[in-house]
């Protein structure tokens, strides 16, 4: 009989780790509250913020996510995940030995690990210089904020390109991943193609909003780069992100092909086997439409996110507890501690999260796992600012690498 | 914002008031939400709930006119990481915008499946009829508002509750030590007046898992009349029907029906969107279940091995927006996936587009259409023998824009068990 997990939560982490648990022979069922973040994601794998991981992982904490990890875990994470992308036609450039300095829609750069092909070509490594197109129909994406960004960096863009879309008069502004729908036909393209082609003379290197194409994005660049005669690149937009549902909906896809049962809108609450003297769970109970419906498994991971994300709830009365088991998170009692004096720099608060041990089970601080079978992966595991140190997608994919892995052994 | 002048207001006063502040503005509703993605006229679920609720009072609805865009399919609350009850704001909110006291001809028709199939059961030949003629249909279009190509089921001439007479009952049988499981089947209006040879295939195939099967009291579950803005029917079609089911659930009987959308309507729209409220709403909403629910959850948990026959059939499984609001995934897949030589693939679609009575209004059709195209062309180059799905109103619309014929799952488990056909009874499948 194959092995049964539970995994918890639909973003990055918990959609990974259950396309990983279900390919390798595993009944999975991935639930999920809500519909996960990556909706909200830039779409890049972000592993450290200068890149140089390979010689700061000794100097991280032992309890930090990566450093329990480790390397090798985090190598076959990452390779694994770039397979999988793409599998679904969604190719990444991406390394552990070098990072992608990309333009982010305020102008500023983001270093990463891995990114979408179509970002990659947005290089700012490329002495090449760049013009930005401006979409009147995206009112969320300004190219002159861009420009202006860059330019300040020393950045050499050239101009900015209004670039008119091919489409009906709408009576409200488009979001993103409508225009994106737009981009995966291939008649649409055509109608692009010749609209803008005769304003890109000159123009090399083109900047736009991450919009073009959702679920064909492959043939819609590699198409738009044959036709229009420069070289596209992509710069994700402000939410819903088109590059981080592209990534979403392709790992859905290839869970429910891969067999896992996937259930969408309960919350969870944890459930401890009352045969096991409270050494082991048993599954989860979902608060469903009607009654509450029972899932048993033999291993249940956490993927619930961190501070943010509705990992852990901290209540008026001064708890603070994980939110599926009410499991306890270890915070400063005074919550002035938590937040640091200014923004931009590490925050307290967003370290907090489960302590887990080498297994990624979350455990005491003695180290002894609360349950046998209990693992967590992602934001909810404590010990990492993710925005701070650029390391929130690494940390996803690492962790519930190795927790699959601790699971299903 | 200024209120548009259309609004009949008080119609909502009496719901929940729905707090929008939990509500961060991510979008992840508008990303996910069917109808926004293919036409502007929609600005989308979040624009128009949570974020026009910032200015709704009890006394003061503020509704925009645009929210009549909303199907209904409740994506946008499911997928909301933060519990906001979309979908239910906007189907409250669609209810302000309701054009005047009285329904038209043709929501008055839509709304009313039972009543409909009542009186056209003694002049069927007539409106078989009727219904197929492209001449009338389009007449219907033009006159009414009733979409032209928008597919209708057939009246049965004998609804389920008379060929199944034996098993209607005012009351649990009384019994004493029958160790046999057993449920009470809320057949719905589509079952009973429209699809009665699928009642008899479900009570088979209960039966031959050792169920014993009960036709509790029960009217139309009242769905239809709300999404057609008639809450105060929906209400009293609510009430009785929580009379007629109550004494099985008080006995720890499950309800149990083939239609997701009757079961969503006893679950949770009764108490999320009428507003109803007391012990006897939430013991129905809790003790009701989907078909495939109680199998997987309540009759054969873990999965036995059932020795199920092999079906050779490849078939395009697609979830319902209505199951998918139950919030329990899609169990109908766990069992369709232990069939012997069924090559299954698996809709990704939120919604075929229909919503029960949406696409068939001419106003609506042609998003509906836009909807549900990904699914259909799915079906399609996929080159399936069948698309599975589980609502009736999902496979009426899929058949008659696919051209590949639909089926509920519980007909492939009926296969797989072997089960002697519907002729038995004087029933076939159209």
């Amino acid at each position: 009989m194959s092995k049964s997990l539970l995994v918890i939560g639909a973003g990055l982490a918990g959609l990974f780790a259950s396309v990983l648990a279900a390919r390798r022979g595993a009944s999975v069922r991935l639930i999920a509250e809500g519909r996960g973040g990556l909706a909200l994601s830039h779409g890049c794998i972000d592993l450290w913020r200068d890149g140089e991981l390979r010689f700061s992982l000794a100097r991280l904490d032992r309890s930090h996510p990566l450093r329990l990890a480790g390397w090798p875990a985090l190598e076959s994470a990452f390779a694994a995940f770039l397979e999988i992308m793409h599998e679904a036609r969604l190719p990444f450039a991406g390394s552990l030995d070098r990072v992608w300095r990309l333009p982010t829609a305020l102008g500023a750069t983001h270093i990463t690990s891995g990114a979408p092909v179509s970002l990659a070509s947005g290089t700012l490594d490329d002495p090449e210089p760049i013009s930005i197109g401006n979409l009147p129909a995206l009112r969320d994406f300004s190219a002159e904020l861009v420009a202006a960004g860059l330019r300040s960096q020393g950045v050499d863009v050239r101009g900015i390109v209004e670039l008119e879309l091919p489409q009906p008069r709408s009576p409200r502004d488009l979001y993103p991943q409508e225009i994106a729908d737009l981009f995966d036909d291939p008649d649409y393209r055509a109608q692009v193609v010749s609209a803008w082609k005769p304003k890109l003379r000159g123009v090399r290197r083109l900047g736009l909003p991450a919009v073009l194409g959702r679920d064909r994005a492959l043939e819609a660049f590699a198409s738009l780069e044959q036709d229009l005669g420069v070289a596209p690149f992509e710069i994700p937009t402000l939410p819903p992100s088109v590059p981080g549902l592209r990534i979403e909906r392709a790992l859905r896809r290839l869970a429910v092909e891969a067999g896992v049962d996937l259930i969408e809108g309960p919350s969870v609450r944890g459930e401890v086997d009352g045969r096991s003297a409270g050494k082991r769970v048993s599954g989860a109970v979902g608060a469903t439409a009607g009654g509450p419906r029972g899932y048993r498994a033999h291993a249940v991971l956490l993927a619930t996110g961190g501070a943010l994300h509705g990992g852990w709830l901290s209540f008026a009365n001064g708890e603070v507890q994980e939110a599926v088991f009410g499991l306890p998170i270890e915070t400063s009692e005074d919550r002035e501690d938590w937040a640091a004096p200014t923004l931009y720099q590490e925050q307290p608060f967003a370290r907090l999260g489960l302590r887990v041990d080498a297994r990624f089970r979350p455990c005491d601080r003695r180290g002894r796992p609360f349950f046998e079978n209990l693992f967590a992966a992602g934001g909810l595991v404590a010990g990492s600012d993710r925005t701070f140190e650029g390391s929130r997608q690494g940390i996803d994919l690492a962790s519930a690498f190795a927790a699959v892995e601790a699971a299903l052994s | 914002m200024i209120l548009p002048s259309q609004t009949t207001p008080k119609a909502a006063a009496s719901l929940p008031f729905y707090d929008s502040d939990l509500c961060v503005k991510c979008n992840i509703c508008t990303a996910a939400c069917p109808v926004s993605g293919v036409t502007a006229l929609f600005p989308g679920p979040k624009a128009v709930g949570p974020q026009m609720g910032r200015y709704w009072q009890p006394a003061h609805p503020a509704v925009d006119p645009a929210t009549t865009w909303c199907s209904g399919c409740g994506v946008c609350s499911r997928v909301c990481p933060h519990g906001v009850p979309v979908a239910e704001m906007n189907i409250v909110s669609k209810a302000e915008l309701r054009p005047g006291p009285r329904l038209s001809l043709r929501d008055w028709g839509l709304s009313r499946p039972a009543e409909v199939a009542r009186w056209m059961r003694p002049i069927l030949p007539l409106a078989r009829i009727a219904l197929r003629s492209a001449v009338l249909r389009r007449l219907a279009d033009g006159l009414f508002g009733l979409a032209a190509r928008a597919p209708l089921p057939d009246v049965a001439e004998r609804p389920l509750s008379r060929t199944r007479a034996d098993l209607v009952r005012r009351e649990p049988a009384p019994r004493a030590a029958d160790p046999r499981p057993r449920v009470a089947f809320f057949h719905g209006c589509s079952t009973e007046d429209y699809e009665p040879w699928l009642g008899q295939m479900t009570v088979q195939v209960l039966e031959n898992l050792g169920v014993e099967v009960e036709i509790p009291p029960q009217v139309c579950c009242g769905l239809p009349l709300q999404s057609n803005h008639a809450f105060d029917a929906a209400r009293q079609r609510a009430r009785r029907n929580l009379a007629g089911l109550l004494p099985w659930v008080e006995r720890g009987i499950p309800i149990v029906g083939t239609s997701t959308s009757c079961t969503l309507a006893l679950k949770h729209d009764y108490r999320a969107v009428l507003g109803l409220a007391g012990a006897e709403v939430d013991s129905v909403s809790e003790g009701t279940y989907d078909l495939f629910e109680y199998l997987v959850h309540v009759l054969l948990p873990g999965l036995p091995d059932l020795r199920l026959q092999a079906v050779p059939l490849h078939v395009l499984y697609h979830a319902p927006c209505q199951l998918r609001s139950h919030r329990i995934g899609s169990p109908a897949l766990q069992i369709l996936r232990a069939i012997p030589d069924l090559r299954l693939e698996v809709s990704q679609t939120e919604c075929c587009g229909v919503a029960g009575t949406y696409g068939l209004k001419s106003e609506r059709y042609q998003v509906a259409v836009e909807v549900g195209r990904e699914l259909f062309v799915q079906a399609r180059t996929a080159g399936v023998d069948r698309v599975v799905t589980d609502s009736e109103t999902c496979r009426w619309w899929i058949e008659g824009h696919s051209g590949i014929p639909s089926i509920h799952p519980v007909e492939l488990l009926a296969a797989a068990l072997g089960l002697p056909d519907l002729r038995r009874y004087g029933m076939s499948r159209p």
